[in-house]
Parts: structure tokens; sequence; C-alpha cells
């Protein structure tokens, strides 16, 4: 491991399922803080019901862009709009993006869009602007439930590196290869997998 | 166990039938120009009637389909972004710069062939094959590597692009012979061995075309669970009227039965319907590629 990595500030984001109560607060403080038009989410949670009366059960998935360390999208973008910063943030640069779209085709997450009223792609980055000035992005400092927990994965003594140390976690699609910065504890499968709860689809 | 999804996301892809319709542009420059250099570039003599078509056309056709590419940009004006910012992973950047110089060596070889200076137009003929096949093998590149979407993400993806390219490339030159020796040249005197000699090349052609479809698929039902999604998706699902209808039975079985057929294989009409359900194969490819991956779930 080089010297300085373990200086270098890696952000990452555990959502604690265990916790999440399925409000969607976290929806509704990123659109405010983002100004999200209509009909795009930057952060939405994914709600399955699942089983036969009375043993039923509803789980949920909150879902935002997973600030991968191998982003599809950054490697596909065609004229350097989208990159990752020094802390692992992959942010857009919203002047050179020449809405390609490829990102969006890229994209393991579902997690990019097209802003409606100007043709120019976004994401969620971590509320950015928010943490340059010390402060957790709106999604974790709107969930009232405490299940989303923001902080420096590099630093031992973190929230974040020390639940990932003590307990199970999952990832989404770590198939891909994208090494998600996104930690699930407590995801069910059947949340994480689009074709559960899709069986007329073909 | 049942299982609904109550609540979910699903972000509309705003890529559909302009970049099908680009796709399928380029093939067939691609195959045009392929054939406009089997006379003036390998010197055989058979095509040399196809030469100065050839050329024609797959300039022409170059210069249209990079506009719709401008067109479907959401910031067209930013186009210059391109060659100023450009990222070299991207499929893309390789196409900005093949498709500005895939066009200047077509115009090249085209001066030099109307001029009559066989030997430059031989050399730049020869220097065009690659960027032919690289112009249009970067699109298959292009669905390659966009991981996320299982029914594009597979190595064979260029060649088919390559050999679909070679299909309705062949189609559209023996339609373009067809049009010019019975329709405005109707009075001449016309040769139809050279429309024979296509039409073979168009049989091999669509049956490597379907060889390669048939590995696609039976990778695809083999491997992970998406990738059996996607091939039942193409079989049985939503995209399956357009897949077994229109491009495996009247984009290629009805064609290879009519140019196989002792009865049609000499009988112009059924050679110039085989052609044009060729190329409405081909574009209800391109358009299963594109639409049919995006349509895949991912969340």
């Amino acid at each position: 491991m080089k010297k300085n990595s373990i200086e270098k500030k890696r952000y990452a984001m555990v959502i604690d399922l265990r916790r999440c109560i399925g409000c969607h607060t976290c929806s509704v403080a990123c659109k405010a803080e983002n100004r999200v038009p209509l009909g795009v989410y930057r952060s939405w949670v994914k709600i399955i019901e699942k089983g036969n009366y009375p043993n039923i059960s509803r789980h949920f998935l909150p879902t935002l862009c997973n600030q991968c360390d191998h982003p599809p999208c950054v490697i596909n973008c065609p004229v350097q709009a989208t990159w990752k910063l020094e802390d692992g943030i992959v942010i857009i640069d919203e002047h050179r993006c020449i809405g390609c779209k490829y990102c969006l085709a890229s994209c393991p997450y579902n997690a990019r869009h097209i802003n409606p009223l100007i043709p120019i792609v976004q994401k969620c980055y971590f509320c950015h602007h928010r943490v340059n000035a010390g402060l957790e992005p709106a999604c974790v400092e709107a969930c009232p439930a405490r299940a989303r927990i923001f902080g420096d994965l590099n630093n031992p003594q973190g929230e974040v590196a020390k639940l990932l140390s003590k307990l199970p976690f999952q990832v989404l699609k770590p198939e891909m290869g994208t090494y998600p910065q996104v930690y699930y504890i407590g995801a069910d499968l059947d949340a994480m997998d689009p074709f559960a709860g899709r069986k007329g689809w073909i | 166990m049942d299982i609904n999804v109550i609540y979910n996301v699903e972000h509309e892809i705003h890529i559909g039938t302009p970049i099908a319709l680009y796709f399928y542009l380029t093939g067939l420059s691609a195959g045009s120009f392929i054939i406009s250099t089997f006379a003036y570039g390998f010197g055989m003599i058979k095509y040399k009637p196809l030469g100065k078509i050839g050329v024609v056309m797959a300039t022409l056709l170059l210069v249209i389909a990079p506009m719709i590419l401008l067109i479907d940009l959401a910031q067209p004006l930013r186009f210059w972004h391109l060659i100023l910012y450009l990222r070299i992973t991207s499929p893309i950047t390789w196409g900005t710069f093949l498709l500005s110089l895939y066009p200047i060596n077509c115009m090249i070889y085209g001066y030099f062939m109307f001029k009559g200076d066989l030997k430059r137009t031989k050399i730049f003929g020869l220097i065009g094959i690659p960027l032919a096949l690289m112009v249009h093998g970067y699109t298959g590149f292009i669905l390659a590597l966009g991981k996320a979407r299982v029914l594009w993400n597979t190595a064979i993806m260029p060649p088919i692009f390559l050999v679909s390219a070679m299909v309705s490339g062949l189609a559209m030159m023996i339609l373009v012979v067809i049009i010019k020796d019975y329709f405005i040249q109707r009075g001449k005197e016309h040769d139809p061995t050279l429309i024979y000699g296509l039409s073979k090349l168009l049989v091999a052609s669509i049956v490597l075309d379907l060889i390669l479809i048939g590995i696609d698929l039976s990778v695809l039902l083999t491997s992970h669970t998406e990738a059996y999604i996607a091939a039942l998706m193409l079989l049985k699902g939503s995209f399956s009227h357009l897949f077994l209808g229109v491009e495996v039975f009247i984009g290629a079985l009805v064609p290879l039965f009519l140019l196989l057929f002792p009865l049609t294989k000499r009988w112009v009409p059924a050679i110039a319907i085989a052609s044009v359900l060729t190329m409405i194969g081909i574009l209800a490819m391109r358009y299963i590629m594109v639409v049919g991956g995006l349509s895949i779930p991912l969340s």
C-alpha cells in the first residue's frame, strides 16, 4: 500500500437496511438540495414485498450513484466531462458534457439521468458542495432512522470503516467489476435483483 | 414465493432509432466502399462497374450518418469538445477520428478514380479498407463496451456488425445495379452476370451473419441469468416478432431461399426482392440491438 493512500480520503456510504423504514426522506432531501427536476431522481428507494400471507415482508433498497472505483461512465465518456476526484467522488462538468448519453447506457446502476430542463447528464455526487464545506450529504443528514452513514473509508476511527470491518455487507452488481463505494448492510437479494418481481417481463 | 415491486425508478434512456439508423448507414457505407475496392484495389475486373457507384454511395452515406449523431446529441453545439477534450478509452473518441478520416479518404479515392489514375486509386482504395472496417467495427465496440447492457457486452458484437455491414452493403449494391441497368440505362445492353456474382456473395455473407447470430444466442442462453433473460426476450419476449419474424425470417431465410432456389436465383426481380428484404432485416437487427439492449431493466 502506498504511503499516502492512508492519508488520502476515500468517501463512501454505508446504508444500514436494518434501520431503514422506507420513508423516502432521502429522496425528498436530495430533490430539495440539488433541485432535481420532476420525473428524474438522483436517489430513490426501491420497495419490494414478498411472501404469502401471513408470512410476508417488505424490503427497501435506497439507490444512488455508487461512486465506483472503476466507473464505466468515466471510461466511456468521450469528452472527459465526468471523472473521479481524489476523494473518490465521480463528478460531472456540466459545461463540458455534450449529451451523447453513452454514460447513461454504460452505467449498470441506472444512476444517471438527462435533466429534462437543461439537456445535460446529471447524477448523485455525494453532495460534493456540502462535503467540501464539512457537512454531510443531504440524504444522510435528513435520514430520520440514521440508516445512511457517510464518511471517509480510509479513516479507521470513522463510523464507515468500523461498520464495514465488523458487519457483513453487500454491494450492488459486484460482478460488473466496478467496485462500488455504496455498501449495504442487510440488503435483501430480491430487492437487489432487477428481475425479481418482474415475472411477466421478458 | 410472490415478489412484487412496490416502487422503483427507471430512468428513460434517450437513445433509440437515430442511433440505430446511424449504425445502419455506416454499415451501408463501409459495405459499399469495400465492394468498390474489389475492382480498383484487388483488380477483379468483373466488379469494375461498381467502383464509381460504390465510392459515391460510401461518401454520401458517411456525410449523412454523422449528421444524425450530431442531431442526437443533447448539446449539438458542443460537438467540438469531442476533438478538444478527447478521452482515448472511449470508443466514441475513436469514432471522432475515424468518421473524419474515412470520408476524406473516400473523396481522395473517388477523385483519383474519376480522373482515371489507377495506381493512386489502388493505393487509396487499400488504405480505405482498414478504415472502412474500423469505421464500422468501432460502432460494434460502442455497444460491446457498454458493459451495463447484457445484449451489447459481448466480444462477438464487432464481428457481427462487420458481417451485417457486408450483408446490407451487398444488398444495396445489387439494388443500385438493378436500378442503373433496368431503369436509368434501359435501352443499353447490360450483363446480368455482375448481379449473379453479387448475389452469390450476398448468400455467403447472409449465411455467415446467421452463424454469428446463432453463436451469440447460444452463448446468451447458457450464460448468467441476465443473459438468459436477454436471449428469451429475443426468442419469445417483446422483441421476438422483430427478431425472429423480421430479422431472421424475412431478412435472412426468405432472401436465402430466393437466392438459392433454382427457379428464382437467376430471375432479377427475385434478386431485387431478396435485396430489399435483406436491407429491412439488417435495419431491424440494428434496432433490436440498440433499443432492445436498452430495454432490459437495471434496477
